[in-house]
């Protein structure tokens, strides 16, 4: 555990000053290898599903697929390459312990990992610059500093414990464009929620194009809070472990057989992670549905 | 079966939808920036003038950018508009991912072309590709028209002669 600075009245002023950047430094550092890792790495509980999902293929090409999926991740982990090209957008969620302790200079040292790491992998250069008119039209073009790429707001979740887990997620852009957050009426019944769940799921996974679809379902009381929700199922992503909701998911969608690369077959999805948060007195439930594609959920996370 | 750029339409004519093929040689990568400015290009009979030669070739839907190259979504707006008329041009195989429209389908058969699928498989593609130059549109950046050199690229064969792998239940 790397011993965060706080004010020592046996150090001067500039060892103080001396520490704190070596700390920096040090956070900088691991939260750049950790995005590096995210990008380049397949979790080995993720191989493993890959494994268990080729020797249930019955269909030859998805079969082919599901199998170059698992050399690509042997190359980009023996270079620490990008596992897509879509290098995606850095996500950083913190789990806080109780008991420890995080200093102000903390999440600046986190934002320049982050775009420490993205120059390392590299990323895809693809910051838009110019003011918010701009932005939206991409008038000015790109940055071609991968690091420009700012990460998404922070969210910092309060753990037991005296440590600080920075988790580094990379979300890509195919997975945004058949995401959806919206309103569902339940009817107080937990079926016609998970129903609905379903619907969105099939037609999304048809729309993919980089399937096996890896599933990531938050339910909570508003927009954003269903939205982290489904970022910390990824977060919290073992496709070792299935709940009965999430199997039940992932069976249904892949009875469609849209398979690998839509090529037909058994592995339409790979795995689903449902996050279920509070919830509030109302006929409705906010569901956000982010189907990450095959080399997702690119995570991994460093511990201070 | 082992593809070796130019293919001529001998070699096009014997591929067929599920066929597992690997092309070689020199090849185009361009999306959506990139193709519409390639046919206006075609249009005005100036590809050879930009040193472009699309006769037999393969155009790949990809960014090429230092995070590698990896098929994007061919049925995206300004890539499947291109496929007709590229054809026309000469290009034999599409390259990308993703359902194409039967009116697609129709396009490529009429000029003898096909469409195969590559899955997002970065790492790999990237490792497969021996030299990487730009084109034409050096402006539109990782969007750019690329010429590559590949080795023994990985590929189905999803859309051949009217018949469309996709169409399969």
């Amino acid at each position: 555990m790397l011993q965060l600075h706080m004010e020592n009245q046996f150090l001067t002023e500039s060892e103080e000053d001396e520490m704190e950047n070596l700390q920096v430094d040090v956070i900088i550092d691991r939260v750049a290898d950790t995005l590096v890792k995210a990008s380049s790495t397949f979790a080995s509980d993720q191989i493993r599903a890959y494994e268990r999902a080729i020797a249930r293929e019955t269909n030859e090409n998805a079969k082919w697929v599901l199998e170059k999926l698992i050399e690509n991740s042997q190359i980009a982990e023996e270079r620490s390459a990008p596992l897509c090209d879509d290098t995606g957008t850095p996500h950083v969620i913190i789990e806080l312990g109780e008991n420890a302790i995080l200093p102000g200079y903390f999440l600046n040292a986190v934002e320049q990992g982050v775009a420490e790491g993205l120059r390392r992998l590299p990323a895809r250069a693809m910051g838009v610059l110019g003011n918010e008119k701009e932005r939206i039209s991409q008038e000015k073009g790109l940055s071609e500093d991968p690091g420009y790429l700012a990460m998404a707001p922070v969210r910092i979740i309060r753990v037991t414990g005296d440590k600080i887990k920075v988790h580094v997620l990379m979300l890509g852009g195919g997975p945004e464009l058949r995401g959806k957050t919206l309103r569902v009426f339940h009817k107080h019944n937990f079926d016609v929620v998970l129903d609905e769940m379903v619907a969105w799921a099939k037609e999304a996974v048809a729309l993919l194009g980089c399937q096996p679809a890896i599933l990531a379902f938050g339910v909570g009381r508003t927009n954003f809070e269903a939205s982290a929700l489904a970022v910390e199922a990824l977060k919290d992503a073992n496709f070792d472990e299935q709940s009965e909701i999430e199997k039940s998911i992932t069976e249904k969608v892949s009875a469609e057989h849209i398979g690998a690369l839509g090529l037909g077959g058994e592995s339409s999805v790979l795995a689903t992670f449902v996050k279920i948060g509070m919830q509030r007195a109302s006929g409705w439930r906010v569901v956000s549905l982010r189907t990450e594609c095959c080399v997702g959920p690119r995570k991994a996370f460093c511990e201070f | 079966m082992e593809l070796r750029t130019p293919l001529t339409q001998e070699v096009i004519n014997k591929l067929k939808i599920n066929d597992q093929i690997t092309i070689t040689g020199k090849i185009y990568a361009g999306r959506d920036a990139a193709l519409p400015k390639l046919m206006k290009l075609y249009k005005k009979q100036e590809l050879e003038k930009n040193g472009i030669y699309l006769e037999g070739g393969v155009i790949f839907h990809t960014a090429v950018s230092d995070a590698g190259i990896g098929p994007t979504s061919s049925n995206k707006l300004e890539i499947e508009e291109s496929i007709p008329l590229l054809s026309k041009a000469g290009i034999k195989i599409h390259l990308g991912k993703g359902k194409l429209t039967d009116e697609t389908v129709r396009a490529l058969k009429e000029e003898g072309a096909i469409f195969a699928v590559t899955p997002p498989v970065s790492a790999l593609l990237t490792a497969k590709m021996r030299h990487k130059k730009v084109a034409a549109f050096p402006e539109e950046g990782i969007e750019a028209l690329y010429e590559l050199i590949i080795e023994d690229f990985p590929a189905i064969v999803a859309i051949a002669h009217g018949e469309s792998i996709f169409d399969r239940k």
